[in-house]
């Protein structure tokens, strides 16, 4: 992980603005940095987003490939997580220096997105035992300003709303064989229902209080962080602890409850947000990477 | 002072003692540490066994799995063993892919599995040409302190002795196999092939199951296996030191009466677990 | 797929018996007494067997049986780093791995460390960190070995509570021990310490509140040092499961606490007769 170094006299400054509430950059201890959603960002992608909190950047594209369910479950279909720590984001990712931070993101937001009522994966079965649908989610940090989850799972939901999978029809051949057509008309798409999708909010704690949304400096003063992902409705579908600390039970029970307030207040903009850019359309100018 | 001694000349330590005809840890040179042996206690896998042999420590898992046969032989099934020495058993195997050591065991074992008639591949065979097991015979050394191969035998034997199969029939009319996991049926153990591995000191003085020091220390090691006979079935000797034939056959008269022993261990322990059912 | 040529050949292809029997696929009745005789909504562990010390190359090594559970944890080091260029001057590193044996799953794993191991090496590395004194082993490396030999549920939670025993048994210095108990919630009743099956069937009740949670708990400085947990679950119940784990924890700590004396005494020398 990215890591920035701090002297005791600023952990000291850090530490008493956040008892009295009152971050460096001027924030309170449940406030979000400034953020920024773009979908549709690649083209070449079944569905793409691009999220800005604060320095962090993180771009999610996702396909949608045609493969053979698992044999436990024959009648869904499943996504696979790839997280790519490119060495743009800190020089420390350079070489193999990202892979283990890779492999822990990618396998924590399996956990949470890889459940069956985060998303309806029955409907992205095909026909059973033989076809369906995989998405494959690639996620590229562009940029590592701290609170990586929490932006890398706003860019996949994003993502996931704006996916376009296209439709396919099955027909049976004169041998009684299945034939997989796809559909003529290019518009002629299935989107996927990201209603129940959670979103993670991970909880820093710094001294004797938890911040949401921590920067790197922040980070370096805290023992632990909890990660915990929630759905619109509160419900919580994934908690992890991270960092080298120890916490006690009742700030663990704390931060649940404030990571749950948090996280079910993130998703009612969020969507707003998605389908207010989804109306624009064609009209809609794109941003990009440079704007 | 004496752990100074054999600290700083290890080699000279061990002569004193082969001198007076005894080893470091109190036994005579062609005496072997106490075995132990526990059958079935892994009920995941289709046959298990762990054996410990003095401070060495080996499990073996065997799980069957079904698939098709080649088209050279139609009529075979197949037995894959694997020995693996994870970081777990001692300080000098690293993780990652598995190193020489293991390498050259796993492909020792295969060969007494295909000298030895251990079990004979044809008795895998389900329908010719369409279906068969293959038995996974996955060999996990948990400590290790010399003497691996003898202890893999052993346990693969042990665990061998111990499979029991489900029943498999084929629809006629599906073409596909139907298993039932309640009905199940013991192996055929056509030969019982026990090793005995010995350590050469100085040219001459051979000691037999040397620990991992003594391993270290000698100038050659080589492993006699034997059936029960009295037929040989390898004989492995990677390098070292030359060995004259007079000496070898005694190390043959050795290994076929050890070879009793442990067939008699593993008929005690195989009674004690039906007993206990 | 690559020829692995270090490894005796095998068919590309096999399927374990299991796809092929006719067994409906497990479920978990709603209500009454579990599988094995104990009671749901009770803080119910499986008794546990635990030895230290078996392993005679290793500096220290623990085993824990807990139902069919079994597990075995080695400990080596501290020894210099093998990451050269990631010396700390401060501050050791522990370093975990953890596998299951080919045969110890109902379907057979494969030889090389999936990302399910990775996973669960990483939860068990940050369960442990909390309680050991790495400050004390500046520029060295601590080895935390888990081979799981038989998978029987709760895998993790038990391998914490091993990995804790063998460091101490290695003489690391630690803060505290570290004690694993892991639930699993089924609609609004839960199992304590749950099997392979509890871990993993469907369940036959309602939708909501499924999920499993694994705490690790540090007993006698009351702090939790590791959290995991996934699935579907209300903050309240969610809370009430850690609560049910610490307790489930605070019960297996003397038997921990007992054999860890009893390799101690073993291991202390003999009384000189001069």
């Amino acid at each position: 992980m990215a890591t920035v170094q701090v002297s005791e006299a600023e952990k000291v400054y850090i530490l008493h603005g956040i008892r009295d509430d009152l971050r460096v950059d001027g924030r309170s201890c449940e406030d979000y940095r400034h953020m920024e959603i773009e979908t549709d960002v690649v083209s070449n992608t079944d569905g793409s987003a691009k999220v800005t909190l604060g320095h962090t950047v993180v771009l999610v594209g996702i396909k949608a490939e045609i493969g053979k369910p698992r044999p436990m479950v024959p009648d869904e279909g499943y996504l696979e997580f790839f997280v790519d720590c490119s060495a743009n984001a800190t020089p420390e990712f350079e070489g193999r220096g990202g892979e283990e931070l890779g492999t822990e993101l990618s396998n924590t937001l399996y956990k949470v997105f890889n459940n069956k009522r985060s998303l309806d994966m029955k409907s992205l079965c095909i026909s059973p035992g033989e076809h369906c649908w995989l998405l494959y989610v690639d996620v590229l940090l562009l940029q590592c300003d701290g609170n990586l989850y929490d932006a890398i799972s706003i860019a996949v939901k994003a993502a996931l709303f704006n996916t376009k999978i296209p439709r396919v029809h099955i027909s049976a051949d004169d041998e009684g064989g299945k034939e997989i057509e796809l559909s003529d008309d290019p518009y002629d798409c299935v989107r996927i229902n990201v209603e129940n999708v959670p979103c993670i909010v991970t909880l820093c704690k710094v001294g004797h209080r938890h911040v949401v949304d921590a920067t790197l400096q922040e980070k370096a003063c805290s023992v632990a962080s909890l990660i915990i992902s929630v759905t619109h409705k509160g419900t919580v579908t994934c908690v992890r602890k991270v960092g080298g600390g120890s916490l006690d039970p009742e700030s663990i029970f704390e931060m649940t409850e404030a990571g749950k307030r948090v996280g079910k207040a993130l998703h009612a903009p969020l969507m707003k947000l998605l389908q207010q850019e989804e109306s624009l359309g064609k009209k809609r100018q794109k941003v990009g990477f440079l704007g | 002072m004496a752990a100074g001694f054999k600290t700083a000349e290890p080699l000279e330590y061990h002569r004193s003692f082969l001198k007076e005809n005894c080893r470091p840890d109190g036994r005579e040179l062609a005496e072997f540490r106490t075995t132990t042996l526990n059958i079935g206690s892994i009920s995941t896998a289709d046959g298990s066994a762990l054996v410990k042999v003095g401070n060495t420590t080996v499990i073996c898992g065997i799980k069957a799995e079904l698939t098709n046969p080649t088209v050279e032989a139609p009529s075979k099934g197949y037995i894959v063993p694997n020995v693996d020495l994870p970081p777990l058993c001692s300080s000098r195997f690293r993780p990652g892919p598995p190193g020489e050591q293991a390498q050259a065991a796993s492909q020792f074992i295969a060969d007494v599995i295909e000298s030895s008639d251990v079990i004979q591949t044809e008795d895998l065979c389900i329908e010719r040409g369409k279906l068969c097991w293959v038995l996974y015979c996955d060999i996990m050394c948990l400590d290790y302190d010399g003497n691996l191969l003898d202890a893999c035998i052993i346990a693969l034997l042990a665990a061998l002795k111990n499979t029991q199969l489900p029943e498999v029939t084929i629809k006629p009319e599906a073409c596909t196999p139907e298993v039932n996991l309640e009905k199940r049926n013991g192996l055929l153990i056509h030969k019982h092939p026990v090793g005995t591995s010995f350590c050469v000191f100085d040219n001459s003085i051979l000691i037999v199951d040397p620990t991992a020091e003594e391993e270290g220390l000698s100038s050659a090691h080589f492993t006699v296996v034997t059936d029960e006979g009295d037929r040989l079935c390898s004989v492995h000797k990677p390098g070292g030191t030359a060995l004259s034939g007079e000496k070898l056959q005694e190390c043959i008269s050795r290994a076929t009466a050890r070879q009793r022993e442990i067939q008699k261990l593993i008929d005690k322990v195989i009674q004690s677990v039906k007993a206990a059912e | 797929m690559p020829t692995d040529n270090k490894r005796v050949r095998r068919p590309e292809v096999s399927q374990s018996p299991s796809v092929f029997a006719c067994r409906p696929a497990a479920v978990l009745p709603a209500a009454g007494p579990r599988a094995d005789g104990r009671r749901r909504d009770q803080v119910d562990v499986r008794p546990v067997f635990v030895r230290c010390g078996l392993v005679s190359q290793a500096k220290g090594s623990a085993y824990i049986e807990a139902g069919n559970s079994k597990l075995m944890c080695c400990v080596y080091g501290p020894r210099e780093t093998d990451r050269k260029d990631e010396t700390d001057m401060k501050c050791g590193r522990l370093i975990t791995d953890m596998r299951f044996a080919p045969f110890s799953c109902p379907e057979r794993g494969s030889w090389i460390q999936g990302s399910e191991e990775k996973d669960l090496s990483l939860m068990l590395q940050e369960s442990l960190r909390p309680a050991v004194c790495l400050h004390r082993y500046p520029r060295s490396q601590v080895e935390v070995n888990v081979m799981v030999l038989e998978n029987s549920g709760s895998v993790l939670s038990h391998a914490i509570t091993c990995a804790s025993l063998a460091l101490a048994d290695a003489g690391i210095e630690m803060y505290d021990l570290v004690l694993g108990c892991s639930i699993r919630q089924d609609g609004a009743s839960y199992m304590v310490d749950p099997t392979y099956l509890e871990e993993n069937g469907c369940s036959s009740g309602s939708e909501d509140n499924q999920g499993r949670l694994t705490v690790a708990f540090l007993p006698s400085l009351n702090q939790i040092s590791g959290l995991q947990s996934d699935g579907e679950m209300a903050e309240e119940t969610l809370t009430a499961g850690v609560r049910t784990c610490i307790e489930g924890c605070y019960k297996l700590y003397p038997v921990i606490q007992q054999a860890l004396a009893k390799a101690t005494r073993k291991a202390a020398p003999p009384p000189s007769e001069s």
